[in-house]
């Protein structure tokens, strides 16, 4: 029987492993030959050594470091489960708020500036056509200036104050230019819904002396229909001064008003 | 309650498990490790190590697999990682005259000389024999718990383990001669 047979065999009869038949063949080649009886012996004695074997004991230790390990593993898997509900979420989600709703507010606030100082910025720009304006009407030197005067209070002023409306009335009822009156009135005209504008206007009429001026009156009336001038108007009719054409347009007017 | 249902808890979140399995298991991977490597203090580094993987990929830990069989697998690849890093450090046979350092000093005084014997003996067996020597005859595993371990057929471990066995008898009668 060749070696490792013979060992394979005898380590399944020390194991106990053996059918009936194998074990009395590997009895009777141990009795009959002392070579596997030796190899027996020492095979039964490295596998007896073996089982028999004293158990190693791990130190204190070893538990020690798992507890710790453990420990260690359970905190890590806390946070990686309830992320959104952790407090530390909720102060992150405050401070971004935070965040923006600031931004939001110093946005606000700056837009506010920016506006109340571009208004400021108009209102000085108005404030220096203004002072222009008065400036041109108030030039005796030249006509075309006071002109241009009063084209500036037309194509630049959207609202008049009453300092502007006093020099424009000014301006229609004695300057010595017939254009720049009727320039003013033109310039008062654009304002005529305004009533201390209106009420210019129909005081004008009755002192009014200039027949162009008169005349451009009377349409002007006419077309913001103004009854209250109608008296004024029958005045005219009546005037031995007032030329013939300023006379026709009062009865028009009349009859336009009534 | 059995392994398996207890490495589900803990593969579901329940870690605290673990410590039951730590308490069932940690002295035979203990002592697999120990007598794999020949160095105790190692073998407690890398028992803790095992534990850790179990713990941290107990996902892949599959349903209804049997626990023994993964944590020896485990082991096993704990033990080969480290093999596999430090792999100048050893030659393929473990220095003899160095395990009496590796070992603690407590064995000697109690082990009486047969003892020591076979441990010398095992150590100039090469890996794999003396794996299949710890676990089928230290251990006391089934040829068949081992053949699921090692991924294998019943037959080719038994084989094995008989020429393994045979091997380390000649260690031994070799070395009780000089």
């Amino acid at each position: 029987m060749e070696k490792e047979k013979l060992e394979s065999l005898i380590i399944d009869f020390i194991d106990g492993k053996l059918l009936e038949d194998e074990r009395k063949i590997v009895e009777q080649e141990l009795m009959r030959n002392p070579a596997a009886y030796k190899l027996y012996e020492e095979l039964k004695e490295v596998m007896q050594a073996m089982h028999t074997a004293s158990r190693l004991e791990p130190s204190a230790n070893l538990k020690l470091q798992f507890d710790k390990m453990l420990a260690e593993e359970m905190q890590q898997q806390k946070p990686a489960k309830t992320i959104f509900f952790q407090p530390v979420f909720y102060r992150v989600a405050a401070a971004v708020l935070l965040l923006v709703l600031g931004g939001g507010v110093g946005f606000w606030i700056s837009r506010q500036q920016q506006q109340a100082e571009e208004l400021r910025a108009m209102k000085e720009e108005m404030e220096k056509t203004k002072q222009m304006m008065m400036g041109m009407l108030d030039n005796q030197e030249s006509a075309s200036q006071r002109l241009m005067g009063a084209n500036v209070a037309y194509k630049t002023i959207v609202k008049a104050d009453d300092e502007i409306v006093n020099a424009l009335v000014n301006t229609m009822n004695e300057d010595p230019n017939t254009n720049v009156r009727m320039a003013a009135l033109e310039a008062l005209s654009k304002f005529h819904s305004q009533p201390h504008v209106r009420k210019a206007l129909i005081a004008s009429l009755r002192t009014q002396k200039d027949p162009l001026v008169q005349i451009a009156l009377i349409h002007l009336m006419i077309d913001m229909k103004e009854k209250g001038i109608t008296e004024e108007l029958k005045r005219i009719t009546t005037d031995d001064e007032a030329l013939p054409a300023v006379k026709d347009e009062a009865h028009v007017g009349l009859l336009k008003l009534s | 309650m059995t392994d398996e249902t207890i490495m589900e808890a803990v593969k579901s979140g329940d870690l605290q498990q673990a410590s039951m399995l730590f308490e069932r298991y940690h002295k035979r991977i203990f002592n697999f490790l120990a007598r794999l490597a020949m160095d105790r203090a190692l073998a407690e580094d890398l028992t803790q190590n095992v534990f850790l993987r179990i713990i941290k990929y107990r996902n892949s830990y599959r349903e209804g697999a049997r626990f023994q069989s993964w944590i020896y697998q485990v082991a096993r690849n704990v033990f080969s990682d480290h093999y596999q890093a430090h792999k100048n450090k050893y030659s393929d046979f473990v220095d003899v005259d160095k395990l009496r350092d590796n070992m603690a000093e407590a064995e000697d005084e109690q082990w009486d000389e047969k003892e020591k014997l076979l441990h010398r003996s095992m150590a100039l067996l090469a890996d794999e024999q003396r794996e299949l020597l710890i676990l089928t005859r230290f251990q006391h595993m089934k040829y068949e718990e081992v053949a699921q371990v090692m991924n294998t057929t019943v037959a080719n471990i038994k084989v094995k383990v008989h020429r393994a066995i045979a091997k380390l008898r000649e260690h031994y009668f070799e070395l009780e001669k000089n």
